[in-house]
């Protein structure tokens, strides 16, 4: 799904300048430097996710490469970065990838909270399928979201006594309260 | 959910697995459904590369497979509707079990209510001595009533008229004050010859101390 967004939209965001600086690609050996540096990759990694709605991210992933420019971030930097952002709540590594978060996961559950709640199924049940997938979130910002990140956002909502997941590992639904 | 006030909140029933169960297998043909248009247009693609080739015999081979696929497409289309059907039944019932619950508490404490208020002849007799206590109330009201309007009519007229006088006679009271007097008073007449020279301003301070 990741791969088919990036090369449908890949062109339409729009890369700060830096982007086109190629020592922005170097790791800098200045640690103040490299801290300034660090921060500019993490916001623009986050602008991103969000504008193609990426919810997992490799540190091989296509946006550390400018093919224009003939630069890549290196793997090892781009992993210093991640571990930089985690360390910001930013993202959560999942084997060799990372979950994305441009909107974190509690700000999912306070926006499927809402939802719920404008469309009067509190008490109902309905399948994590039907939320991502279903037509009843069509225009929704969490149509389409990844299943994980679903979740995780759901069992915030869990913790707060305010849903409650059931079913098994494959078919998991919930019921809201 | 009506049943859920018996029991503590968040607990998932029977009846929530039974539609969560429901709504799954609605997700597998909805998947499958998905899987299947897939198919059918890749082999409308099939069958006209087959034509462009000119091996008529197996566009019309992926053409077929495209049109059984569709059929199994449409009788998905009927199961899904059949499920969907089911599943808002039963939450339709659900519903109507709430409300029937609702109904049946609502008469519970209705009656309880009519049990305390103790039955139709003891409200009708309440009525009953509760217009008696009014008439009584009434007629005592009247009685005194009486008796302080033959008292105080007279006064109350007086203090009207009073009132009156003194609203539209408002200026009329300045005039009625007591005027300055002319004369100086004997001890004054004393001091005064005293201190003849000072007699023009004595005078003058002494006039506002008189009044």
């Amino acid at each position: 799904m990741s791969t088919a967004i990036q090369t449908e939209a890949g062109d339409t965001f729009p890369f700060p300048k830096d982007y086109s600086f190629p020592a922005f690609f170097t790791r800098q050996p200045n640690l103040q430097t490299h801290h300034a540096q660090l921060e500019k990759w993490s916001a623009l990694v986050l602008a991103y996710a969000r504008h193609h709605r990426l919810f997992r991210l490799s540190p091989t992933h296509p946006v550390f490469h400018n093919k224009k420019l003939d630069r890549r971030f290196a793997e090892p930097d781009a992993r210093e970065l991640l571990e930089h952002m985690r360390k910001d709540g930013r993202v959560e590594w999942v084997g060799n990838e990372v979950f994305v978060y441009w909107r974190k996961p509690e700000d999912w559950a306070r926006k499927l909270e809402k939802w719920v709640e404008d469309t009067a199924q509190k008490g109902h049940v309905l399948t994590l399928y039907e939320i991502t997938e279903g037509e009843a979130t069509l225009g929704t910002e969490f149509h389409g979201m990844d299943g994980e990140v679903l979740l995780k956002a759901l069992n915030h909502l869990v913790k707060r006594g305010r849903a409650q997941i059931f079913g098994q590992d494959d078919s998991l639904g919930v019921k809201f309260f | 959910m009506g049943n859920s006030s018996s029991k503590p909140r968040g607990q998932v029933t029977e009846q929530d697995k039974a539609i969560l169960d429901l709504k799954l297998q609605r997700d597998r043909l909805h998947r499958y459904q998905r899987q299947i248009t897939v198919l059918t247009d890749k082999e409308t693609d099939v069958a006209r590369q087959m034509l462009a080739k000119g091996d008529k015999r197996r566009a019309l081979l992926a053409l077929r497979r495209k049109k059984y696929q569709e059929t199994l497409l449409s009788q998905t289309d009927a199961q899904l509707a059949q499920l969907e059907q089911l599943t808002s039944k039963v939450e339709f019932a659900q519903i109507q079990k709430d409300v029937v619950f609702g109904l049946q508490q609502g008469t519970k404490v209705l009656t309880q209510i009519h049990a305390e208020m103790g039955g139709i002849e003891q409200v009708e007799k309440l009525m009953g001595e509760t217009a008696d206590a009014i008439a009584y109330q009434q007629e005592i009201s009247d009685m005194l009533g009486g008796k302080l309007t033959a008292q105080d009519d007279e006064e109350v007229d007086e203090e009207l008229e009073a009132l009156e006088r003194e609203m539209a006679g408002g200026d009329k009271t300045v005039d009625e004050l007591p005027s300055v007097p002319d004369a100086n008073l004997p001890e004054r007449e004393r001091e005064q010859q005293a201190a003849r020279e000072a007699q023009a301003q004595a005078q003058k301070q002494e006039q506002p101390l008189a009044a």
